[in-house]
Parts: C-alpha cells; structure tokens; sequence
C-alpha cells in the first residue's frame, strides 16, 4: 500500500485569520483505495482538498504526491492537475460554461488536447457520467443532481488518478447518490483512487475502504473502516462515539 | 429558467448556424431601417413572425407576447411624435387641435404619418432581433462571435456573465424569499433596509462566488488566457435559406412598388 497523496505537518492559515484552518496536519492517502474524509464542520477538510492540487501553498509543511514535494511553478502544477481532479462542494461554483458539452470540454482543452481529443474525452466522461443526453443543454436548466455528474464529468474528462470530491452528495437524494457511487464503483475498476469528504457514516461503513477523520486541523485518524470501529480512544476524542452508534 | 431562453433552447431551428439566422436578422433590420416605408416594416413584422411559428415551430403567441409588449413601451416613445403641446394656438391649417385649459394639443397628418411610420419600423426592426432571440441561444451568438474574431476578452465575459446572471438570479431569489418569511418587506421602512441589505450581500456573495470560479477553473488546469471549450456544429438549413431569400427579395420588391 504505496502512498499517493502525503501530507507532512502542514500548517495553513487563511489570510487575516487569527487561528489555523490545517495545524500540523500529517496523513498519507494510500494509492488506489474508496477514501472517506470526514469530520465536523469547520474541521479542515475543504482546505486539505485545496492544498492537493497545489491551489494553496501552505504556510509551512510539505505536500507530496507519488513521493515527490510540490512545486508551485506553473508547468509543475499544470501536470499535477491532470493527476489530480476536484470536485467540489457546490456544482454551481464549478460550472462556468453555459452548455454541458463546452464546460466539460474546458479541462481536455487545457491539457493542450487537440479537438478530437478534446471531443473524445468529452464524450467518455459524458458516458460514464450519464449525461451524453444533456450535452447540447444549458447549464443553468439542469436539476441538483444533474449538474452534480456534469461537474465530475468535467473533472473526469481530464483522466485524472486520484479523484477528490469534497460532499459531492450534499443536495443530493437516495437516486442522485446511487447514481454517483455508480460512477465510483466504475472508476475504480479503471483503478483510480477517490477521496470523498462526507458527513454519511453510512458511506464510511458500506462504501470506504480507508478512512482519515479530521478533527482541528489535524489527522486524527487513519486506517480501515473497522480499525477506526475498534479505536474507542479515537472515537470518544473526536466525538464519532456520540453519533456513530445512536444517529437519530 | 426565462421563457424566451426557453423557446431560444427547444425550437426546431436551434442547431442552424447562428450565422444563417443572424444574417438574416441583420439584412431585415437594416432594410426596415434604410427603406424606411411603413408598408415595409409591416410586411417584415408578418414574415418574421410567420418564419418563427412556421420555420422554428414556435407558438404563434408567444412570438405575439413579445411584441405586444414593445409596441406598448414603443407607443409611449411616439406619442410624442403625434402630438404637440403648446400654449398657443398652432396656426397651422391641417392641424388637429384640442384645448384643454390652457394648453393646445395638436396634429397634424404628416405628424400622425411620421409617428406612425416610427412605430412600425421600430416594430419591423423589433420583430427581426425577437426572431434571433427566440431561435438562438446566446451560447450559439457568442460563438458567432467568436468566429467573427471579435475580442476574446469580451466572449469571455459575456460567456461567464451569462452563466452567472442565472445564478445570480437564483441567490436573489432565495434571499428575497428568506427575507419576506421574516417579515422583511412589511413596511416601507422595513423594505427599504432589507433592499439595501440585500444589495450589499448580493455584492458579497458575487464576490466570494468568483474567487471561487477561480479556484475551480485553477484545479481544472487553467493558466491564464481564454477560456477554451468547444465550438458546437451547426448545418445550414436549404429551406432556410430559400424563405429568407424570398423574404428579403419581398421587401426590396414592395419598396420599388411603393
Ligand atoms: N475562505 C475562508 N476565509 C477564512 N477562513 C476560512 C475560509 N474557508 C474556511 N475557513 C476557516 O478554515 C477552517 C476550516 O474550514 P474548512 O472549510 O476547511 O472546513 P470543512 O471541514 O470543509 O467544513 P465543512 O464540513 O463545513 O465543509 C474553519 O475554521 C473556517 O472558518
Ligand atoms: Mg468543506
């Protein structure tokens, strides 16, 4: 179990912030496993995303991906970020574009891709996602839960190995989610590693096959779903015990 | 989503080339404007309109609606073409007069002809822009225009403040809606303070939503420059082409009649 992604003591404060949002976070996301991210509100886990593709620097600390450090120059981060693709929290601040087939097309473009390639990886990302239907439509016409497959089409497109989708289901319902695992599942027969940040404990216990809980800037846990069932130490510190068994 | 994006999304022309239905447009809006016949401009309302019922297959009323609607802010405009107000008793002997107190309201055949005139050519030149409105989506227009080598800069922003005056829509109407459950809109006062609430947390929330289309259009590669998608095909529609001939021809032939 190699690690793709580490993260080693990294500190990061947003900028006229008094307290630090990552706090001497260090974690390690192992290659090709379902990654649960989970933790309350206000934990860290929308900046941890941030920092993965190098759209944050941190403060101090170091991030790795494939063993190898970061580096912000801008071929560097371009080539990171056909590796690594986000989804994130709220479709609406990702699409841009006003038809489907154009904002999904504006990643491939960016990879330098030709047209036909730009066409052909837009129509597998298209296919996966199950939005081929919706391509020639406005964005701004489609339900919830289609704007969120055409969002991770849009990352998809790119082929990137790890995927990171912070609460992609948030708004979604029973169906909208089933239909995302769908894709997962897909993906990771192609072998990509997914990196989800959630607040469904459900999805840790049936989907997750490794789970990091962020408490406080920092990495709390890391390990196997049932590790983290056994680790009463973690689950009583970070406050999972509360709502893990007896969630209303 | 709004009615006219509606129809411009789902009428049978909409994967035309935007430059068969723009030519179009353009060539009967400037002859309304340049042969300047009221006869003209209405034969340009009726085929217009009869090209977006029959060719775009759009409902005859809604193409009506729209209409309707400029003729009402257009007869506001040319009222005062029509009519003179004066407080002195015009001298002119075709006049029409009518005194009411001490004002003078007048007329005259040639005025009521200009206004007239004003109105439907107006009206012509209105009808053609409904016509592409109503059958190309503004997608489809920027893409004419990106093929017109106009600024990418500006393609750009129109793209994206295209994009986000629906969002935009969308954060105004909820917080309209959470500010009238609380009774925000009760009073005059109270209506006043949440408008001006309203505006300064819509400007925040624009804000915020920008940074965070940077970050999201930075994680999906972009460096800088334009933003590239792909251009969309479009076929050229031998019908089309045919009726906006006669179209045209039509017009030029009645002002030589005329
Ligand atoms: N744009 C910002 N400016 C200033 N502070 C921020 C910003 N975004 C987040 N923070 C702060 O950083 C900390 C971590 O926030 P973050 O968004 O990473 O949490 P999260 O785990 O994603 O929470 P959630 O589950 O609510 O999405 C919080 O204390 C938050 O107040
Ligand atoms: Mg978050």
């Amino acid at each position: 179990m190699s690690a793709l992604l580490e993260f080693d003591d990294v500190y990061y404060r947003y900028p006229g912030q008094d307290h630090y949002a990552l706090e001497g976070l260090s974690v390690a996301f192992p290659e090709g496993e379902n990654i649960a991210l989970i933790g309350r509100n206000g934990a860290g886990k929308s900046t941890l995303f941030l920092h993965c593709n190098g759209l944050y620097q941190p403060n101090s600390g170091q991030v790795r991906f494939a063993g190898h450090p970061l580096k912000y120059d801008r071929p560097s981060l371009k080539s990171l970020r056909q590796h690594i693709g986000i989804v994130f929290q709220n479709a609406d601040d990702q699409l841009f574009s006003a038809s489907v087939a154009q904002d999904i097309s504006f990643g491939p473009y960016n990879l330098g891709l030709s047209e036909t390639e730009v066409r052909r990886q837009v129509h597998m990302a298209a296919e996966l996602c199950g939005v081929v239907d919706m391509l020639e439509r406005p964005t701004h016409a489609l339900s919830g839960g289609e704007k969120a497959r055409v969002a991770l089409a849009g990352v998809l497109a790119m082929d990137p190995d790890l995927l990171i989708s912070d609460e992609l289901m948030a708004n979604l319902d029973p169906w909208g989610r089933r239909r995302i695992f769908d894709i997962f599942h897909q993906l990771r027969r192609r072998g990509k590693t997914i990196v989800l940040a959630t607040h469904d404990l459900n999805v840790v216990r049936r989907w997750s096959t490794y789970v990091v809980v962020m408490d406080g800037g920092r990495a709390a846990f890391a390990g196997t779903p049932d590790q983290l069932l056994a680790d009463e130490a973690t689950l009583e510190q970070t406050g999972l015990a509360q709502v893990w068994f007896d969630e209303v | 989503m709004h009615i006219i994006d509606c129809y411009a999304y789902s009428n049978k022309i909409r994967a035309v080339d935007p430059a068969q239905k723009a030519g179009l447009a353009v060539t009967v809006l400037l002859l309304c404007l340049l042969l300047n016949r009221p006869l003209v401009s209405l034969l340009a309302v009726v085929w217009m309109w009869g090209l977006a019922v029959w060719q775009a297959g759009l409902p005859p009323l809604v193409f009506g609606r729209v209409l309707l609607a400029e003729l009402f802010f257009l007869l506001l405009a040319t009222v005062a073409v029509a009519l003179s107000v004066s407080t002195i008793a015009p001298t002119n002997p075709e006049a029409w007069l009518l005194q009411i107190g001490p004002l003078w309201l007048s007329s005259t055949p040639a005025a009521l002809y200009n206004a007239v005139n004003l109105v439907l050519r107006a009206l012509g030149a209105a009808s053609a822009m409904n016509f592409l409105a109503l059958t190309t989506p503004l997608v489809d227009l920027v893409e004419l225009m990106r093929r017109l080598r106009l600024s990418p800069i500006l393609i750009d922003l129109m793209t994206v403040m295209y994009r986000f005056i629906f969002v935009l829509l969308d954060s105004l109407n909820r917080m309209v809606a959470a500010q009238e459950s609380r009774l925000g809109y009760s009073s005059y006062r109270r209506g006043m303070a949440s408008a001006g609430l309203l505006g300064s947390q819509l400007f925040i929330d624009t804000y915020r939503r920008s940074q965070r289309l940077q970050t999201a259009l930075d994680a999906r590669g972009y460096t800088g420059g334009d933003l590239r998608v792909l251009p969309t095909t479009y076929y050229t529609s031998r019908p089309l082409l045919a009726v906006s001939a006669v179209a045209i021809l039509s017009l030029l032939a009645l002002r030589l009649v005329l």
